[in-house]
């Protein structure tokens, strides 16, 4: 474990920030400050805070809020935005109609 | 399931040339693209690109693409559009999403080219419409039509920043403000003069604090930082605009080698996420491959050769072709690449401070601040010299990898030499006869014809003009310096537009003699706003 994810880390208590408001995941609309109190709850990952908070989880799958939301966690933890563990890759990438992905073709 | 020999994601420019090079080998292959036209980024880009004559250069970007689908299609590529891979597996298995249904397929090798996605910044604000990538601009005036604002402010002046604010100049928008948290602008010297001379501001060190408007963009205030990026109080400025476009960099759209298993790193200085590749684009997991952007940001000159190294490379891995064949060829390849590789603009040179061209030649501080060069500057350079009659003055001061100059005159008067990167230099001693074709081969419309002595009282200044309406013969304007300041009337001498100018117009503007290294652009203030 490297100690990016060391929970008994004190990194300190959460502070409001006058701009905690602003949407950070437009899909999901989850505020910055939701990002940084997830932190302060525990989640020190992007694949952490995506499953808290489903931001990274809407229709443009994490393309617009990724790096900003690393850039939160990084901040709040105190270390460089690289030692952030990135949020997983899995199918599928992009949205998919149920009735689509219902219709398969060539499947095992 | 069916399989191919080779599955592509993407079709833009290093897929589309993968796909060329692989096919020439005898590979059957086939190339899926989420959207409804091939080209990627291409076709978006309506500029003259750099290089050398191996790189296109000097042709127009959705030209270029335009000559990769011929390409392709004369060899066999397939191409299947509206096809979304959502899935890919290291047993080099994808999964197709198409309009109904979703579909696996199976190759022996696969070469990943999905490019990159625009970074945001937040601000107050960023949210409300009106804000938006600069791409999503360009997508919007050089595909739909549209033109995206009235009134724009640019944040970031690389490349990006600097190519769309002049496309958004020639959409016929206002472009009130270039703007960049950097002390200097990141972009090419010469995009910089050309939206300068247009009276473009830069405000260097300067952020944007908030997007103002209810429902949409109304106005945008900026304000200055520090060295460590901190806004400095009372610093604050305010425009009237509607649009605001972000050119804060691009991320590679790794995702499907993520999930495929191949080895990743965090690579700032590439963008992001990136596959780790060896020197044939090859990923950690054999033959899956991955080029272009998605690898490491770069432009679409290198991914091209990019893509083609990796198709030949994926033509050997499944026997297509021989080790030797290969490797000759990627050599050729590798030494085209690292021609486009070199200056002061070089990935390798990202973040340096570089204070002296390759000449030796102080580098223009002006033009890295405000955009343009100052005018005593300017005589430091070799391609700017003075002499009787007409002769070409090149503004290009900056080591970048570019040379369709010296192929254009056929006088000798421009040399540059075996070193893609050197400085175009005047020869004096040559005539030049005012063909101009100097002037419409230059990218970065860094090239003027001067005539010191026109007449007792007159200089004339031949420049490149790409803007509707043409000005007309004999109709009377103002010229406009370096920084856009109108300096002078002038009257148009002479326009001229050819087939081999390719949509750069040569604009002849008679100004007085001592305006002659300052007039460098022309507005008719009657027909223009």
């Amino acid at each position: 474990m490297n100690n990016v994810n060391d929970r008994s880390r004190n990194i300190g208590p959460f502070i409001p920030e006058s701009d905690d408001d602003m949407i950070i995941c437009r899909c999901e609309e989850i505020s910055k400050g939701e990002v940084r109190k997830a932190v302060h709850d525990g989640m020190y990952t992007v694949t952490e805070i995506r499953r808290y908070l489903r931001c990274g989880m809407g229709l443009c799958q994490g393309q617009t809020c990724s790096k900003t939301v690393k850039r939160l966690v990084a901040k709040e933890c105190g270390v460089s935005m690289d030692t952030i563990e990135p949020a997983t890759s899995r199918a599928p990438m992009r949205p998919v109609a149920m009735m689509v992905l219902g219709n398969e073709i060539g499947g095992e | 399931m069916k399989r191919y020999d080779l599955i592509i994601v993407g079709a833009g420019p290093s897929g589309l040339s993968a796909a060329i090079e692989a096919a020439k080998h005898g590979l059957t292959v086939v190339v899926f693209d989420e959207n409804h036209k091939p080209g990627g980024q291409l076709f978006k880009q309506i500029h003259k690109f750099f290089g050398s004559k191996e790189h296109m250069a000097k042709i127009r970007g959705f030209n270029i693409g335009e000559e990769l689908l011929k390409e392709a299609s004369a060899v066999g590529v397939n191409v299947k559009l509206n096809a979304t891979v959502t899935g890919m597996y290291g047993n080099k298995e994808i999964v197709v999403q198409t309009e109904n249904c979703v579909e696996h397929f199976k190759a022996d090798s696969i070469i990943i080219a999905t490019g990159a996605a625009e970074n945001v910044v937040t601000f107050d604000g960023w949210t409300l419409p009106g804000v938006m990538g600069a791409g999503a601009a360009q997508t919007m005036m050089n595909l739909h039509g549209i033109k995206p604002g009235k009134r724009v402010l640019m944040l970031g002046s690389g490349n990006v920043g600097l190519v769309v604010s002049f496309q958004l100049l020639q959409a016929g928008c206002d472009v009130v403000a270039l703007v960049d948290a950097a002390p200097k602008i990141g972009g090419y010297g010469v995009h910089a003069s050309k939206i300068a001379r247009c009276g473009v501001p830069f405000y260097l060190s300067h952020t944007i604090l908030k997007a103002e408007g209810e429902k949409f963009v109304t106005g945008v205030v900026i304000g200055e930082v520090d060295d460590k990026f901190n806004v400095i109080k009372g610093t604050e400025k305010h425009f009237d605009v509607d649009t605001i476009c972000l050119a804060v960099g691009l991320s590679p759209m790794s995702q499907l080698l993520k999930m495929a298993g191949c080895e990743m790193e965090d690579n700032a200085q590439k963008g992001g996420q990136v596959p780790i590749v060896n020197e044939y684009g090859e990923t950690s997991v054999e033959g899956i491959f991955a080029v272009g952007d998605v690898s490491g940001i770069e432009e679409a000159s290198s991914a091209m050769i990019e893509g083609r190294m990796a198709g030949v490379c994926a033509a050997e891995y499944l026997g297509y072709c021989n080790k030797d064949e290969m490797v000759k060829r990627h050599t050729k390849l590798e030494d085209d690449l690292e021609s486009l590789r070199e200056g002061m603009f070089a990935p390798k040179n990202k973040g340096k401070n570089i204070e002296l061209t390759e000449e030796g030649i102080p580098v223009s501080k002006s033009l890295l601040k405000k955009g343009y060069i100052s005018e005593d500057e300017v005589e430091s350079f070799p391609g700017v010299t003075h002499k009787k009659g007409l002769h070409p003055v090149i503004e290009c001061t900056q080591n970048i990898p570019c040379n369709p100059c010296q192929d254009a005159c056929k006088f000798n008067c421009i040399h540059i030499g075996e070193k893609l990167t050197s400085l175009p230099v005047v020869n004096e001693k040559s005539d030049c006869t005012g063909c101009g074709m100097c002037v419409a081969a230059c990218s970065g419309q860094a090239i003027f014809l001067v005539n010191e002595e026109y007449d007792e009282e007159n200089a004339t200044v031949t420049l490149p003009y790409e803007f509707l309406p043409l000005p007309k013969k004999l109709e009377k304007g103002v010229a406009l310096d370096r920084s856009g300041n109108v300096v002078c009337e002038a009257e148009v001498v002479d326009i001229r537009s050819t087939k081999v100018f390719d949509k750069t117009n040569l604009l002849t503007i008679k100004v007085p003699k001592n305006m002659a290294m300052s007039a460098r652009f022309y507005k008719n203030l009657d027909t223009q706003v």
